[in-house]
């Protein structure tokens, strides 16, 4: 038994595998592993990824889990049967959604289906209007008919696992109804969850607020069960192990906090990715930072600004189907080294959104695929070492890769190595196109951002992909292929509120606002207690302000601490300020609209202490092999074991350096150098 | 920066044609965050385009769907009738007229030039929605205008920013003419600020590429997608194929207007002739020709690959045909307002219905098409200030080959969002008592169409002045191959106190029932609207005993009914 370590661990449940960082706070010490996942005992998985790490000995001192679980059931559509309670007259407001449609011209598409059935909404006579007034109150007799119609439902479903969700109109304003019916239907039915929507989301805009509520409820039993689960396999490390999970904004929180808020961890997983990348960049010192976590099925990036990530409160995961909820400003789209490539009826190539998946994969797997990927155009560029994949774990098949892509080679009238590299620009440029638009919509310029490449072929594209954006700077992380695990290692503690009250700057006072969020710290607070941190947490608030007539709002940070009548006013100058920054112009004499409030109170965990690099003298490559380049051809070119650098290496391209997770491509002409840490940078 | 000087492949078309695409988007976002009516920001009625100096249109992000024949025209005829030596940088033109591109008076496009080396290079352009422009009625939606001049404001193209500074002369004209000129004032500065961000994106891709290079990549984008479209209409086999709908009135006469096409598949051209519709109506149901161009391309777009670039190349080989003075191609100073929200989507039916004697399995039964306009404005009891409101509503869409029709959709010339209820009542004096969809309401079929639905509103403001725009409440959604019709429309009121529902002519003595102006409703009084449901598609007798006891388990449909329609027996 180690007694003197003291061991920090971050797990990230992935669908085909679950990664495993540890660092031993004591020794500084880092171990990885990596292991199959099983989706029905997600805990078998995390105890192999202990074993493989060695640390089943009782070690540990906290884990924190991150896991894909929330949205995979979404997407998988496996989740509990939603009983939704609502406003009699409103039944259908899941359904109608929002009358819009994804295409324009296209009589194929369909609606997306919400989680819930019809015929298991259910009206309730009861009104409170835009004033937060009752119009209609709940009475005990309506009460008494809803219990009844809920008890036939339960006969009807017996043996399925049941899950009410409520949204009253304007719940928002005046949560009396929605509490009423909670605190009757939990006395009557004790043994079904109840999600309320003003608590889950407690927005405006029923369509939004009802959709989150439901998705609540409906991931409700299987977050529990992995909790379960999960539960009983930490507990086998020993008493004192604190375990946390993490949420979709970014921070973590203990299991009986989260198994009462399912909603807060539906991006769990990709939340990881983005803290991890930004931690790297911290490490040497760059703080403006597009992140690209690129893996076999997808490529996640995300934006941070002055060592800030940024936030939304509004996540689609299926197009028409709106999630409400803090979560971290990550965009994901469907290119991944599995992406397919393709030739359109019009000639063009494409590269994905269809991709081979694990099963049957690239051509390269050898497991029946066909189809060409970009990880096959990039095993036929030689950039990939096919006895090296994945530490060697896996074989792969360069005679399957060129099959494949020469059969869009002919098609294209290309020969096959051009054909893959057309193949890798084309998948790069629609990465480069989804770093622009989370930076240039926003009005960021992103060549003055660093790109942190993590990912199995994040590090293999990011030369390219920076080149195409017009960025100078990449960063590699250690093991970027366990970016995930690596961020929920490092996650604070963070919880976020949000509140809309509507107010107009004619009739709102600093002593209504400073109520408000008197109330919304207060309630923050004890949440942040009860995940688990002691120390003193920061506290940040902001107002989401507009012109009145406007539809769309701007965040303005409350930077007093007690808000008086003069913080009051500079918070509406600000608002001014910001609308002409953006937009050019602002109107001075406009009435401005209060529509919503924010709180973000976040509680900082200890900085983590990562080991130095070995000293030594640098090896060289390891091999020579041959790679193609445009305009080039094929030629022998160096590469490297990553392992074997040290503090101080500096390469230049065109190289390879090859780890176990992941492989880096150095273009001709750019600058490869290493840190004290072993965190590469590349100049371009 | 690199310098082209090769010709551009494939690969590089694609990315190109990503990249246009891409700056038509962040204009719209641009537009969406900055913009003051509902209609731009929570229905996002408007669509950015980018040209080239010729006139053709070679990007387009439409956020609006009706407005791709206004983008295809308006840009090329004002190019046309100011010159080119007109443009300077840092001008832009604003532009409104219906009898010169656009597709009725609301309809507002801003247009400004790109220039690089001195050279003009591009131009970009943002059409959009704006919510009051003045004439007769508040909200600028005149149900009973005979005339342009009753519409509103109009403009020809006019430049409201020369070299950088705002002509002041003409935003005073402007300004002063509008009911609500703050929203004008802000919605207008909102489209010009999308024209600059894409003048921004646009110079750093004519820097990156050079402007020889991009010219020629245009060029080999128009001249894909007029090949890739070609291709799609071989496909469908020759023929003359007619089809014919009718609007249920004008709003002034109470007899029905007729849209008549002969469509004429050759090749890999297609020749829409509607010369055989009815002449201009006394009401405001005209469509413009930009209208009826851009009805007649989305139910093409409908029928052919989604993939196609939508620049001017891929409408090349469709021509479209109309008598100026009809219905189809209304001319000064005929009334239009309705005509790009009604008679689009009608006529975008026909089309869909000629078209369906040729490839039935491409096409659709007919949709409400109607956005059964309900516009009110008044003195807000709360905050003593004027306000109006545009409101619309989904309709039923036509069942297909392979599915059923979605329910409460946007009619098909537009794709824009409802006004949540919750935002609705915090904003206007009205209690919503239900939003639902309208059982029994879908057209019976082997794939059944989509529902219609209900909105129940009670007045809570001692005065709201109301006006409406409504079709196919004597007519119906039609079903296709053995399919049924969807249920009709409906617009009644009850005045308080009373006990039934009436129509706005019985109980108001309006002409028409559901094409009016300026009724006034008292605290109190009650309004339902019931939009159409869509037709089926395939006889009733097909429909699986599954689907059916699906839909009366789900509620969509009754026993009766199912009895009645299906010859369902449990």
């Amino acid at each position: 038994m180690q007694t003197k370590s003291r061991v920090r661990c971050g797990i990230d449940t992935g669908g085909t595998f679950t990664d495993l960082v540890a660092v031993d706070e004591m020794t500084g010490r880092l171990s990885v592993s990596k292991f199959p996942s099983n989706p029905k005992h997600p805990g078998q998985a995390i105890d192999g990824v202990l074993k493989e790490a060695n640390l089943s000995d009782g070690s540990i001192e906290s884990v924190v889990l991150g896991t894909t679980l929330g949205l995979n059931a979404l997407l998988e559509r496996k989740g509990s049967r939603v009983l939704f309670l609502t406003t009699r007259g409103f039944e259908d407001v899941l359904f109608i959604q929002r009358m819009n449609r994804r295409y324009h011209y296209s009589f194929k598409w369909m609606k997306p289906s919400p989680f819930v059935e019809r015929c298991d909404c259910i009206g309730v006579e009861e009104r409170i209007n835009a004033r937060g007034q009752i119009l209609t109150s709940l009475c005990e007799k309506e009460l008494e008919r809803v219990a009844e119609t809920i008890g036939s439902k339960l006969t009807e479903y017996s043996g399925e696992s049941l899950s009410i969700a409520v949204c009253f109109l304007f719940s928002y304003l005046n949560p009396a109804h929605e509490l009423l019916l909670k605190a009757f239907l939990s006395k009557r039915y004790p043994q079904i969850p109840i999600s309320l929507s003003h608590i889950v989301a407690p927005i405006w805009r029923e369509y939004e607020r009802s959709s989150t509520v439901v998705v609540d409820a409906f991931v409700r039993p299987i977050l529990d069960d992995y909790l379960k689960d999960v539960g009983a396999t930490i507990r086998k490390l020993g008493r004192t192990t604190r375990w946390t999970i993490m949420k979709s904004n970014g921070g973590h929180a203990d299991a009986e906090v989260v198994r009462e808020q399912p909603i807060c961890t539906v991006l769990s997983g990709l939340s990881g990715g983005a803290i991890g990348a930004k931690y790297f960049g911290a490490l040497v010192n760059e703080t403006n930072l597009v992140t690209l976590d690129m893996g076999g099925t997808s490529c996640d990036v995300s934006l941070i600004q002055d060592g800030t990530l940024s936030q939304v409160s509004h996540y689609e995961f299926d197009w028409g189907i709106p999630i409400s909820a803090p979560f971290l400003d990550v965009s994901s789209l469907g290119a991944g080294g599995g992406s397919i490539a393709w030739v359109d009826k019009g000639g063009f190539l494409k590269v994905g959104p269809q991709s081979a998946g694990a099963s049957p994969g690239p051509a390269c797997y050898d497991q029946g695929g066909t189809n060409p990927t970009v990880t096959d155009a990039n095993l036929v560029l030689g950039r990939l070492n096919a006895g090296y994949f994945l530490g060697g774990k896996m074989k792969l098949n360069a005679q399957r890769a060129k099959e494949a892509v020469q059969q869009l080679a002919t098609r294209l009238r290309l020969d096959c190595a051009a054909t893959a590299q057309a193949i890798v620009d084309v998948a790069e440029e629609n990465m480069a196109n989804a770093i622009r638009v989370i930076s240039v919509d926003r009005g960021i310029d992103p060549r003055n951002y660093a790109l942190v490449a993590c990912g199995g072929a994040g590090p293999l594209h990011a030369c390219g992909i920076a080149e195409k954006v017009g960025m100078h700077r990449i960063v590699v992380p250690l093991h970027p292929g366990l970016c995930s695990a690596f961020g929920t290692l490092i996650a604070d503690f963070k919880v976020d509120k949000t509140l809309s009250q509507y107010f107009r700057s004619t009739n709102v006072s600093a002593r209504i606002v400073a109520k408000v969020f008197r109330t919304m710290v207060e309630s923050a607070l004890r949440e942040v207690r009860a995940e688990g941190y002691q120390g003193k947490p920061k506290i940040e608030r902001w107002v989401s302000m507009r012109y009145a007539g406007q539809n769309y709002e701007h965040d303005v940070r409350v930077e007093a601490v007690a808000i008086d009548t003069k913080e009051l006013r500079r918070i509406f100058e600000h608002f001014h300020l910001l609308h002409k920054r953006f937009y050019g112009y602002s109107i001075g004499d406009e009435i401005i609209e209060l529509i919503c409030f924010k709180v973000s109170i976040v509680g900082k965990r200890p900085q983590l202490r990562l080991p130095d690099l070995p000293r030594g003298t640098p090896k060289g490559p390891k091999l020579k092999r041959e790679v193609y380049l445009p305009g080039k051809g094929f030629a022998a070119y160096p590469i490297y074991n990553r392992d074997t650098l040290i503090t101080g290496s500096i390469l230049k391209g065109p190289a390879i350096l090859e780890e176990k997770d992941s492989t880096i491509f150095l273009h001709p002409g750019h600058k490869l150098s290493v840190n004290r840490k072993g965190v590469i940078t590349i100049t371009l | 920066m690199k310098r082209r000087k090769d010709k551009p492949d494939s690969v590089s078309l694609t990315i190109i044609n990503n990249a246009l695409v891409n700056i038509c988007r962040e204009m719209g976002t641009s537009m969406m965050r900055t913009s003051y009516s509902p209609i731009f920001n929570e229905a996002l009625d408007f669509s950015c385009v980018i040209f080239t100096a010729e006139g053709e249109m070679i990007g387009q992000a439409e956020f609006c769907p009706t407005m791709i024949g206004s983008a295809q025209y308006a840009v090329k005829w004002t190019i046309e009738e100011l010159g080119l030596d007109t443009f300077e940088p840092g001008d832009v033109v604003l532009h409104n007229d219906p009898y010169r591109g656009q597709c009725h008076m609301p309809e507002h496009m801003v247009l400004k030039p790109v220039f690089l080396d001195n050279k003009l290079r591009f131009f970009v352009a943002n059409i959009a929605h704006i919510g009051e422009i003045g004439g007769i009625a508040p909200g600028s939606f005149a149900a009973d205008a005979t005339e342009v001049y009753q519409e509103g404001l109009r403009l020809p193209p006019v430049k409201i920013i020369s070299r950088g500074e705002h002509v002041k002369d003409i935003w005073k004209i402007i300004l002063s003419n509008h009911r609500t000129p703050k929203s004008s004032w802000g919605d207008l500065h909102a489209m010009v600020g999308s024209l600059n961000v894409a003048e921004n994106r646009l110079l750093s891709l004519l820097q990156k590429y050079s402007a020889g290079y991009l010219a020629d990549a245009s060029k080999l984008l128009l001249d894909y997608s007029e090949r890739w479209m070609r291709a799609e209409i071989a496909a469908i086999p020759n023929g003359v194929y007619e089809a014919h709908d009718c609007m249920e009135d004008d709003g002034i006469g109470s007899n029905p207007v007729w849209l008549r096409l002969k469509l004429i598949v050759k090749d890999e051209e297609i020749i829409a002739d509607w010369r055989d519709s009815d002449p201009q109506a006394r009401g405001p149901i005209n469509a413009t020709f930009v209208v009826t161009a851009a009805a007649t391309y989305s139910a093409v777009l409908h029928v052919t690959d989604l993939n196609i670039p939508r620049n001017s190349g891929c409408f090349r080989p469709v021509r479209v045909l109309t008598e100026p003075g009809s219905v189809v191609n209304v001319r000064h100073p005929g009334a239009s307002v309705g005509g790009n929200t009604e008679t689009h989507p009608h006529i975008q039916n026909v089309v869909v219905a000629a078209l369906s004697k040729a490839v039935p399995e491409k096409t659709a039964a007919a949709e409400g098409a109607t956005a059964c306009n309900f516009l009110f404005g008044g003195i807000h009891p709360e905050t003593g200030e004027y306000y109006t409101n545009y409101h619309f509503e989904g309709c039923g869409w036509g069942a297909t080959a392979e599915h059923d029709g979605n329910s409460v959709m946007c009619p098909v010339n537009g794709n824009c969002r409802n006004t949540p209820i919750e935002v609705f009542e915090t904003k206007y004096p009205f209690v919503t008592l239900e939003y639902s969809m309208v059982k029994d309401s879908a057209g019976a079929g082997r794939y059944r169409g989509g529902m219609g639905s209900y909105r129940r509103l009670l007045v809570t403001a001692p005065e709201i002045t109301v006006s409406a725009l409504f079709d196919r409440t004597r007519t119906a959604a039609w079903g296709l191959f053995g399919g049924s019709n969807g249920a009709s429309a409906k617009l009644l009121v009850k005045r308080r106190g009373q006990t039934s529902f009436g129509t706005f002519a019985e109980v108001f003595h309006t002409a028409s029932a559901t094409k009016f102006t300026r009724v006034i409703l008292h605290e109190g009084d009650e309004v339902i609207i019931q939009s159409p449901g869509g037709g089926g598609y395939g006889t009733p007798g097909e429909r699986s005993i599954t689907a059916i006891e699906e839909d009366i388990r789900q509620g969509y449909i009754s026993r009766e009914a199912a009895k009645q329609a299906y010859g369902y027996k449990a």
